[in-house]
Parts: C-alpha cells; sequence; structure tokens
C-alpha cells in the first residue's frame, strides 16, 4: 500500500516538474523572489537588534536560526502542501473534485500528495542554509540526541500545520468559497517568524492552543539553539497527533456532507 | 447472466438554498436560509445487462446526472439500492473504482499545461496499470480515436473535440467494464459528434463494455443505444426499445407530398393534421397505423408527383413524453 502511494505521489511529483518547466521564466522570477523575501526578512531582524541586546529574551543568533527554520517550514508548506489543498477547493468549486473521487485511492491521499509546487525548493534551501550559518554563529553543540529531537520537533510542526490547513480545507464541503481562510490562516502563520515570546500574553495563549503557531518554530528553535526547552516540547507530540486526528476525522466527516448533500 | 447496474427504488434528495433575486434577498439569505427539498432521482428501478449501451434521456434538471453520480459512487443515496457489478457504489470499493469510469463531457481532468500524455502516465500510477497493460490500452484508444498528434501536444492547444477525444482516452486506460458518459459530445461540431459516436460504438463491440450515457443530442442517443431510459423530475417514465417508445408516445408517420399542381389545403387536411404546407409540398402528420391506408388513398385522389413517409423525429417524440406528463 505505502509503495503503491509512493509510486502515485512519484508520478505526480513528475507531472508538477513537467508543469514547471513548461514556464521557465517564472522559475527564474521566483527564485528571485525567494531571495528578496529572506533579504527583506533578514534585514528586518537585523534592525531590530540595532536597537536591543535580545528579542523576548532571544539574541540576535538565535532569532535569525528561528528565521531560518519559519523560511525553511514556510517553503516545505508551499512546496507539498498548499498547492494540493489549494487544488481541492478549486475543484470542489468547478466541479472536477468528482474526478479525485473516481480514483481507487484514498481521496485524502490525493487531496494531499497531487500537485507541488517545485520552485518552493529555493526557500527551503535558503532557510536550512540561513539556519546552519546562524547556528555555527552561536557556538552550540549538536548532540546526536539534540539533532533528533529537533528534527522530531520539527516534524511535528509541519504535522500541525498540515492538520490544521486541512482542516480549514475541509470547509470548503460547506462553503464552497473558502479563499479567505488562506488568507487567516497565513496571517496566523507569519507571526511564526518572531519567537512567541516577543508577543503579548493573550496572543501567546492563542498561538500556544488554539493556533499552535508555537510548536512550528518557536519549540524547535529552542531546542536547536540550546536555549531552555519549555514544557511545551513534550506536549509538541501530543498536540500533533490530536490535530492531525481531529483535522482526518473532520476531512472524512465533510467528504461524506459533500457526497450526501451536494446533487 | 447477472445485471452489470441493477437499481432498485433508488431516491435522493437533496437540499438546496432557495432565495429570491435581487439584493435585500441576498443579504436575508447571509443570515438565514431558506431551504427546498429537491427530488433529483425519485424511486427509480432498471438493470442493464453487461455489454449493453442504453441512452438516459430527460431535459435538464431531470436527475440525469444525479443518477450517473449515485452510480458511480460520487452521491449516496436517501434510499433504496443500486450495484454495478455487484459492488454497492457509494461504498467506493477500491475494486469497484478500478473497473468503471465516470466521463463528463463539462469537465476535465487533463492537465492544462501538459500533453494528455503525461496525465495518461499519472493515471497509470493512480490505477496501478503493469507496463504492457497500458500500452495496450493506450495502442487501443489511440487507434480507435485517431490520438496519434493529439496526445503530445499540451491540452490547452488541442481543439475542443481533440480534447474531448482526449478526456475519453484518459478515463479509459484502466479498462473499465462499466463506462458512465455524461453528455460526452456536449459542444462539440456534428463532425465530431459523429466520431465520438463511432467510437462509443466500436469501443462497445471491441471491449464488451456496458454503457450508460446521457445526451442532449437526440442523434447521440439514436445513433448509439437501443433501449432507453426516460426520467423526468427525478421520476421514470419510461425504459424499453427507443422503437417502443416512439410508438408509444408518438405513434405517428409523417407523409410528405410532392404535388404535381397546388391543391386546396382543405382537401389535404381531410388525410390528417398538416404539419407544413406550401404551394406544391405539404406534411401531414398520420396515425402509424393508418399509414399505408392513408397513403394510398393520397395517391389515388391527389396529383402526387413523389410522396416520402417518415418516422416523426426523436425531438418530437421526446416532447410528446414530457408533454403528456405534463398534461
Amino acid at each position: 500500500m505505502i509503495g503503491r502511494l509512493a509510486r502515485i505521489a512519484g508520478a505526480y511529483f513528475r507531472s508538477a516538474l513537467q508543469e514547471e518547466f513548461a514556464y521557465r521564466g517564472d522559475l527564474f522570477g521566483n527564485v528571485i523572489r525567494s531571495v528578496l523575501n529572506l533579504g527583506t526578512a533578514i534585514g528586518g531582524v537585523v534592525v531590530i537588534f540595532t536597537h536591543t541586546e535580545t528579542l523576548g529574551g532571544w539574541t540576535l543568533g538565535q532569532t535569525l536560526s528561528l528565521l531560518g527554520i519559519f523560511v525553511f517550514v514556510n517553503g516545505f508548506v508551499a512546496m507539498f502542501m498548499s498547492p494540493s489543498l489549494n487544488r481541492v477547493v478549486e475543484e470542489v468549486r468547478e466541479g472536477t473534485f468528482d474526478y479525485v473521487l473516481m480514483k481507487p485511492v484514498p481521496a485524502l491521499f490525493l487531496a494531499s500528495a497531487r500537485r507541488f509546487a517545485v520552485w518552493h525548493v529555493s526557500d527551503i534551501v535558503l532557510g536550512a542554509i540561513v539556519l546552519g550559518v546562524a547556528l555555527a554563529g552561536l557556538d552550540v553543540r549538536a548532540s546526536g540526541w539534540g539533532v533528533l529531537l529537533f528534527v522530531a520537533l520539527l516534524a511535528c510542526g509541519v504535522a500541525i500545520v498540515y492538520a490544521i490547513w486541512l482542516a480549514l480545507t475541509t470547509l470548503v464541503f460547506w462553503f464552497v468559497r473558502v479563499a479567505n481562510v488562506t488568507m487567516i490562516f497565513n496571517l496566523f502563520f507569519q507571526t511564526g517568524r518572531y519567537p512567541i515570546e516577543v508577543y503579548p500574553f493573550w496572543l501567546r495563549q492563542l498561538l500556544t492552543f488554539v493556533f499552535p503557531v508555537a510548536f512550528v518554530t518557536t519549540v524547535p528553535a529552542q531546542a536547536v539553539t540550546g536555549r531552555d526547552p519549555s514544557w511545551l516540547v513534550w506536549v509538541a507530540p501530543v498536540i500533533a497527533v490530536v490535530t492531525l486526528l481531529a483535522a482526518t476525522r473532520f476531512w472524512h466527516f465533510g467528504l461524506s456532507r459533500y457526497t450526501s448533500a451536494s446533487s | 447472466m447477472s445485471a452489470d447496474i441493477r437499481v432498485r427504488s433508488l431516491v435522493k434528495h437533496y437540499q438546496v438554498a432557495d432565495r429570491e433575486g435581487g439584493l435585500r434577498a441576498s443579504l436575508r439569505s447571509v443570515v438565514r436560509r431558506r431551504h427546498r427539498s429537491v427530488r433529483a432521482v425519485d424511486d427509480i428501478t432498471f438493470d442493464v445487462q453487461p455489454g449493453e449501451i442504453v441512452g438516459f434521456l430527460g431535459p435538464n434538471g431531470a436527475g440525469k446526472t444525479t443518477a450517473l453520480k449515485l452510480l458511480s459512487g460520487l452521491l449516496h443515496p436517501t434510499s433504496g439500492e443500486a450495484t454495478v457489478l455487484g459492488f454497492t457504489p457509494w461504498e467506493r470499493r477500491r475494486e469497484f473504482l478500478s473497473q468503471i469510469t465516470l466521463i463528463m463531457g463539462q469537465r476535465q481532468q487533463l492537465y492544462w499545461d501538459l500533453p494528455a500524455l503525461d496525465t495518461f502516465l499519472v493515471n497509470k500510477a493512480v490505477f496501478g496499470l503493469e507496463d504492457a497493460a497500458y500500452r495496450e490500452a493506450v495502442d487501443l484508444l489511440v487507434g480507435l480515436l485517431e490520438l496519434d498528434e493529439i496526445l503530445t501536444k499540451p491540452v490547452r492547444q488541442l481543439s475542443l473535440g481533440e480534447r474531448m477525444k482526449a478526456e475519453l482516452a484518459a478515463g479509459l486506460l484502466h479498462r473499465p467494464r462499466v463506462l458512465f458518459l455524461d453528455e460526452p459530445t456536449i459542444g462539440l461540431d456534428v463532425t465530431m459528434q459523429q466520431r465520438i459516436r463511432d467510437f462509443v460504438t466500436r469501443y462497445n463491440a471491441t471491449t464488451g463494455a456496458t454503457i450508460l450515457l446521457t445526451s442532449h443530442y437526440m442523434a447521440d442517443v439514436k445513433a448509439l443505444a437501443e433501449r432507453v431510459v426516460v426520467i423526468d423530475h427525478g421520476k421514470l417514465l419510461y425504459d424499453g426499445l427507443l422503437t417502443g417508445l416512439i410508438d408509444r408516445y408518438a405513434p405517428h408517420k409523417t407523409i410528405t407530398l410532392h404535388l404535381e399542381r397546388p391543391v386546396d389545403r382543405a382537401d389535404v387536411a381531410a388525410y390528417g393534421e398538416v404539419v407544413s404546407a406550401d404551394e406544391v409540398q405539404v406534411s401531414v402528420r398520420t396515425d402509424k397505423a393508418q399509414a399505408a391506408a392513408v397513403t394510398a388513398r393520397m395517391l389515388a385522389e391527389l396529383p402526387v408527383a413523389d410522396l416520402s413517409v417518415e418516422d416523426p423525429p426523436l425531438e418530437y417524440v421526446i416532447d410528446q413524453v414530457f408533454h403528456r406528463r405534463e398534461s
């Protein structure tokens, strides 16, 4: 089953590559866009630190590490998640989602791993570079355990983002037009550029428990930059599993509603 | 042999938001929506045998597409039963979905910016086709649909007809045993409609696939399906041979005369209902049973130069079916 799904995802990925190469000019423009975005983001952080030594208790190097993680995750999400999930929204509106349901493959798989925005690979690479350079300047010694913990936390963060986005996408089965939902998602997601400690108390709670962006960047960054890991480290896997389960259940509920209510 | 498609008392109701036109009604509908239940499919029963081509007829909104969606597993019914190849469609089992296809003339699944061949390769992976089976299917479809030059061009550069051919091929690569075709010829010019029809006939003859198709074009139904199922407002009005439909709802013949000289219209009206008349050409509609006798009398009594006897056009027949229901 896994092998079969991997082959299917591979076939879709190849098509995505070919689609991308059909528009080479686009490809070039997107790399420039990545570099410019990153430049502005780093510039912003550096400007803040000309006025202060620490930001919410984070040093410049630590904050830049966190920014690297943000750019990395952002690129990962933009490359692997949002294209497929956004396509679902379009297809439900256009009526071509029926073709997805006609395939002898679980609909959730096709909804999640069918479209890829290949050129966002530049964000992923740049994010990793920023993280690497910032960490080198921090002089933290990475133990095998530390790396493992960081990767696990990053995976939890990505899983949480996927779960939230899947749940928001599922709303399409009720409301058909949910483009605004993506905007709301991005609004919250962008708060992940900075450590959660910079935000006021109420927003911190919101970003930890309601819209858990804290687990996407702050928590992995704490682990990798040698800051005292908060208790949130141990909560991350729990939140990841719970949100994933809840989101997939919600998806199946929405899908069954779609197949029973539409014409 | 058991039926490929078996439908028993199938019912599908669904809710639609109901509101009057205008901004005020729009605003009101944001806060409170009124819902109205529509009976899209209302107690339908029929069977389709293996290898049969059945035409599904009905005006817009009659419930044809809803019925096809129920049978292809896209919708859950409100009540009733259906099996397709022994499976309950809406359980959406993998074995079921691998053996059927739904092709909708108005909706496309091909990648817009890529050649159709790339969509084929994706479908190959999705359906888990072996290389040999895939090549065999492509060869068959390329032959039947004359696809040679179409498959390597980006889909956006194809004409509507070419795109439809490629869509058909993409939906048939996995050699489905049951085909649901929803308006496969819609929007195509007459020549291309004819090509698609020829394809469906030959595909049916070559593979023995069972085909249920809907169409607006009577020519499609006439050319493809001996048997038709007529529905309107979700109810099944007729199920049987196309010829039987004509006998039951429009048991007429149209006799067209070319006259040697103009005659008084009243003289012609004595033979039947005058459909059209000009100087020397007159069409008269008469009961099928009496057509022979009427023709003989006309030949004896009128200055006939030429004469033809025809079945009424199918559009007229269908119109009669729905008209009779309403009156």
